[in-house]
């Protein structure tokens, strides 16, 4: 029974995962931009949420528009007044990602400033477990969570397979010069790719909140979390961050079975560091050319 | 006043020691490591074990804590044989993260979460450092080694190697270079002086827990390289410095509350790194058009 109630938990775990690890690895794949704030992001859309619906008891819907909103314009402002302003006189991606961490340090601080540094929980009458068998507790938002990823995905692979937007997004990732001489804007999409990934990591924070909580410092657990789907799964491929996120968050609650709690994230990062030494393409990534 | 500022003058040497030997790795080899606070880590640890368990001799914690270091850099140099960029980095990061894990579990050799208390301090020809002036002159003297050192393996062919490698790995190869050999030295060279500040910490502070040696330590640390300029030689320096003081500084303004120094500290930090890589990328002292290859 332990093994079932670690595997639904891992479940859980890897559905949000995957749902921050999809986000991130569409920055990173289709603009090359090592969004290290994608866990500030992910803190922000928490916080406004909590706000909302814990303090100012705005129903639902609308405190998940109002994370949602406040996500996305955080991350295309980062994008447009930021970013763009390096990429313009210097490629190279560690500066990029000194700024992005820059960045995740100033929201991380100005959250604990603005909230407390102590963690906050958002109580919906969903997160109360129930036993559904003897000996396994399982609590109905697990499957809003699963539902919720699945929904997220579907809709995500529908948008860059079908839409023009998306095959003009997948370009951008393949060739970012060729797809001006076509009378496409580099800039404009990369914000468009910005807005999207922004918007998919509110889902994984609402949830999150109403399951384990939030505090200001978890921002880097998001992006170490992200960053460690993202290459496990291969650079530029949603199907693979997705099942990395998956892989990593079931690990991390399987290996309860047999280690010590506090060892569990050390399993995610071996996982990672493994993948790197012996197949850094991750499981449906090309071939890596440094 | 004055044990205040010798105070901040020793944490100075040993975080100038830290960003010198990250700059050593970062600007001249183009290995961008988020880990070298663990290198921090095992230095510290390391004394602390020798100097409560066996001997309080300067000389022999030092040398164990460089050697140790730089034996377990290897952990570093691997992935960065193996590849570079975004990839190196996070690899970095998932070492930082087991390393963490490690100080602060294994029990029986870290003291886990507690630290270990009481370290002694260090005995050179059977002189005590018990004088914190005394200390400062130590840490003062190491640091200047490890300038020297540093200064030193740059100039030198060695660290034409490097810088070649950095800027492109194969011509350096075509030139009969042995990369993998430049690149798993420089990383041993400066986990092992990191492991020297570790050592000195350790003894200075006389209690060291796994606190000291989290990621944040690591950004600090690439903060005060990258604040200073990455790939010159007293950019770190300055970078340190400038980090140091900040501090400090902030105590001196009246109208922050001081329970929100250190956000505001960490905030002052953060729009630094964001302002110079939007602006000067080479850092305060590099010039502005330096060019990075990563």
């Amino acid at each position: 029974m332990l093994f079932a109630q670690l595997f639904i938990n891992g479940l859980q775990t890897g559905a949000l995962y995957a749902l921050i690890a999809a986000g991130f690895s569409l920055i990173f794949g289709m603009t090359r931009i090592f969004h290290a704030a994608h866990g500030a992001t992910f803190t922000i859309a928490g916080y406004i949420f909590y706000e909302c619906y814990s303090v100012l008891h705005i129903n639902w819907p609308v405190a998940a528009l109002a994370a949602t909103i406040a996500a996305s314009v955080f991350g295309v402002l980062l994008d447009r007044y930021v970013y763009s302003i390096i990429q313009r006189h210097e490629g190279s991606f560690f500066t990029v990602f000194v700024a992005s961490f820059g960045m995740a340090i100033i929201v991380q601080n100005l959250i604990a400033m603005i909230f407390d540094r102590g963690a906050v929980t958002v109580s919906t009458p969903l997160s109360k477990s129930l036993e559904v068998l003897p000996g396994l507790y399982v609590a109905p938002i697990a499957a809003v969570v699963i539902v919720c990823a699945i929904v997220f995905f579907m809709a995500l692979q529908w948008l860059l397979t079908k839409t023009s937007m998306g095959i003009a997004l997948r370009a951008l990732g393949e060739n970012p010069t060729l797809i001006e001489v076509y009378g496409l804007t580099p800039r404009l999409l990369s914000q468009y790719v910005f807005l999207i990934g922004s918007i998919l990591v509110v889902p994984a924070a609402i949830l999150t909140a109403a399951t384990s909580g939030l505090n200001p410092a978890m921002g880097n657990h998001v992006m170490l979390i992200s960053i460690a789907a993202t290459i496990v799964g291969g650079v530029g491929s949603l199907r693979g961050a997705a099942m990395a996120g998956l892989i990593l968050g079931m690990a991390e609650n399987l290996c309860l079975a047999v280690i010590d709690p506090q060892w569990s994230e050390a399993v995610t990062f071996v996982i990672l560091f493994l993948f790197i030494l012996f197949r850094p393409g991750g499981v449906y990534g090309r071939a890596v050319v440094s | 006043m004055i044990a205040y500022l010798q105070n901040i003058a020793v944490l100075f040497c040993i975080n100038a020691i830290l960003a010198l030997t990250l700059n050593f790795i970062m600007g001249y080899a183009g290995i961008f490591s988020l880990a070298h606070a663990i290198f921090f880590g095992v230095g510290a640890y390391a004394t602390a074990y020798i100097a409560m368990h066996a001997s309080d001799s300067l000389l022999l914690c030092m040398a164990a804590s460089a050697a140790i270091s730089a034996v377990l850099s290897m952990a570093l140099a691997l992935p960065a044989l193996r590849v570079r960029g975004e990839y190196f980095v996070a690899a970095s990061l998932g070492l930082q993260v087991i390393g963490v894990t490690i100080f602060s579990e294994w029990k029986s050799i870290t003291g886990g979460l507690g630290g270990m208390i009481g370290i002694p301090r260090p005995k050179l020809w059977g002189y005590t450092f018990n004088d914190d002036t005394a200390f400062l002159a130590l840490a003062i003297v190491v640091l200047g080694i490890v300038v020297g050192i540093t200064a030193l393996l740059v100039r030198g062919s060695f660290g034409r190697s490097l810088m070649a490698i950095r800027d492109s790995e194969s011509a350096a190869q075509t030139y009969g270079k042995h990369v993998n050999a430049i690149k798993t030295l420089s990383v041993a060279v400066a986990a092992g002086l990191a492991g020297v500040a570790g050592s000195l910490y350790a003894f200075y502070i006389s209690f060291i827990n796994v606190e000291s040696f989290m990621l944040e330590t690591s950004i600090l640390l690439m903060a005060m390289v990258i604040i200073g300029g990455t790939g010159t030689l007293f950019g770190p320096v300055v970078g340190a410095a400038l980090l140091m003081s900040l501090p400090a500084a902030l105590t001196y303004l009246p109208f922050l509350p001081p329970t929100e120094l250190g956000s505001i500290q960490q905030i002052i930090y953060g729009l630094a790194m964001v302002l110079l890589m939007m602006f000067r990328p080479g850092g305060l002292v590099g010039g502005r058009s330096k060019e990075k290859s990563a």
